[in-house]
């Protein structure tokens, strides 16, 4: 009987590191739940699971002796990660399929977590790339591009450096969008589509995941979920504008 | 020259699919197909915007629509969950520029609120990209979660091995 707390207490702690380390890396709500309940079946528990904004209450309860663990668990704050979406995923179904030990579970959990990221050089000249796209999808020419891709360049090292150094997170997305604008804004004295660089030069800084999970989890039914998630991404649009409002204040006189 | 609009369109939708999605760090086994759909996507509606005269949320709806099935086909292939497909490639469709225009038009007109000819005008800038902003979101995560609801059991079980 001991045993089978000692199981019931660390499948619950287990449960409840997932399910928030999930949650804190831009995983939609309904995919936390169902990968949660569906690792405490594979244990033979039922998990009841509650999931706000900050925050993860659970229950597990044993189908045989009814006892409970409950447990309430702080989300952190993490870089949103689909590489941890998709094996934490897929985690679930092993568990499940392969009839795993708990010790197994946790070895293979703390693999996926501790895996390095993609290289910060190398996003750094994706996102580059992909702002310069952008401006030629709104029409800029090849003059322009590259002003965006090399003002992109200095505002994403700028947000990077500054996320590492854990400066908030509204003064990072105001000021990298404030320093890639004013970088853009040299395209005024060429001869170029000067308007769609600087508009665009910001663009790499927009919040479309915690967009679309919010939409996503409105549509699901976690209401509070989603409206909290698009809040956030909204005082961000906010920052983001009034980073590039400066620079247009400084360069147009003149925002619209 | 039509032909060279739209793959030049769905190259550069690729390159930003994959680019804004990297910021996200997906699995590398991801970066095709994410590449894939956001140019398929962005193509589609590039299409129906300029060729068809569809306005910008249906264009939307039926591009993230075609994402969304083909991020529930190909999401065995890449051993990844839907949203990890589909996600960063409804990224480069975002209307990022009406958002921050709707901020500035706000700015604007509360500068603006003795004048109320441009007072008007701001008003109707902010309404109409704020109209915009909206819609296009809804739209594009709507279509790409549609397939999920149709299939549910596929969508929720993407990335199980074996088949139960």
């Amino acid at each position: 009987m001991e045993h089978k707390n000692k199981s019931l207490l660390d499948t619950g702690k287990f449960i409840a590191e997932y399910s928030s380390h999930m949650m804190g890396c831009g995983v939609h709500t309904s995919r936390v739940i169902r990968s949660a309940k569906r690792i405490g079946e594979a244990f033979g528990y039922v998990v009841k699971i509650s999931v706000l904004q900050k925050s993860i209450i659970l229950t597990l309860q044993d189908a045989e002796s009814k006892e409970r663990y409950n447990e309430v668990v702080e989300i952190p704050a993490l870089p949103i990660s689909f590489e941890h979406n998709a094996e934490l995923s897929a985690l679930s179904w092993e568990t499940y399929d392969e009839h795993l030990s708990l010790e197994e579970v946790k070895e293979r959990y703390r693999k996926i977590v501790e895996a390095p990221a993609i290289h910060p050089l190398f996003v750094l000249i994706l996102a580059a790339l992909a702002n310069a796209s952008f401006c030629a999808l709104f029409g800029g020419d090849w003059c322009s591009r590259g002003i965006v891709f090399s003002s992109t360049l200095a505002g994403m090292f700028l947000k990077q450096q500054m996320a590492a150094a854990h400066i908030n997170h509204y003064i990072v997305f105001a000021l990298s969008a404030f320093v890639a604008s004013l970088c853009a804004s040299i395209s005024l004295i060429f001869d170029t589509t000067a308007e769609i660089a600087l508009t665009t030069s910001v663009l790499y800084l927009v919040p479309g995941v915690p967009l679309i999970n919010g939409v996503i989890d409105i549509l699901e039914g976690h209401t509070l979920n989603g409206f909290a998630r698009l809040a956030q991404a909204a005082l961000l649009i906010v920052c983001i504008a009034v980073g590039l409002s400066f620079t247009l204040m400084l360069v147009k006189d003149n925002l619209l | 020259m039509i032909a060279v609009d739209i793959l030049s369109d769905a190259f550069f939708a690729a390159l930003a699919g994959i680019g804004f999605g990297a910021i996200s760090d997906p699995p590398l086994r991801a970066f095709p197909y994410i590449a894939l759909l956001a140019a398929v996507g962005h193509a589609t509606r590039f299409c129906l915007m300029t060729f068809f005269g569809v306005d910008i949320a249906m264009g939307s709806l039926a591009a993230s629509v075609i994402i969304g099935f083909g991020s529930i086909w190909l999401g065995k292939n890449a051993r990844s969950p839907m949203t990890v497909l589909y996600i960063p490639a409804l990224l480069p469709m975002i209307p990022g520029k009406f958002a921050y225009n709707m901020v500035f038009s706000q700015i604007m007109f509360l500068q603006t609120m003795n004048n109320p000819q441009e007072r008007t005008l701001y008003m109707d800038m902010f309404f109409s990209n704020c109209m915009v902003t909206c819609s296009v979101i809804f739209m594009l995560a709507v279509g790409a979660t549609l397939p999920m609801f149709i299939f549910p059991k596929r969508a929720h079980s993407i990335t199980r091995k074996k088949k139960g």
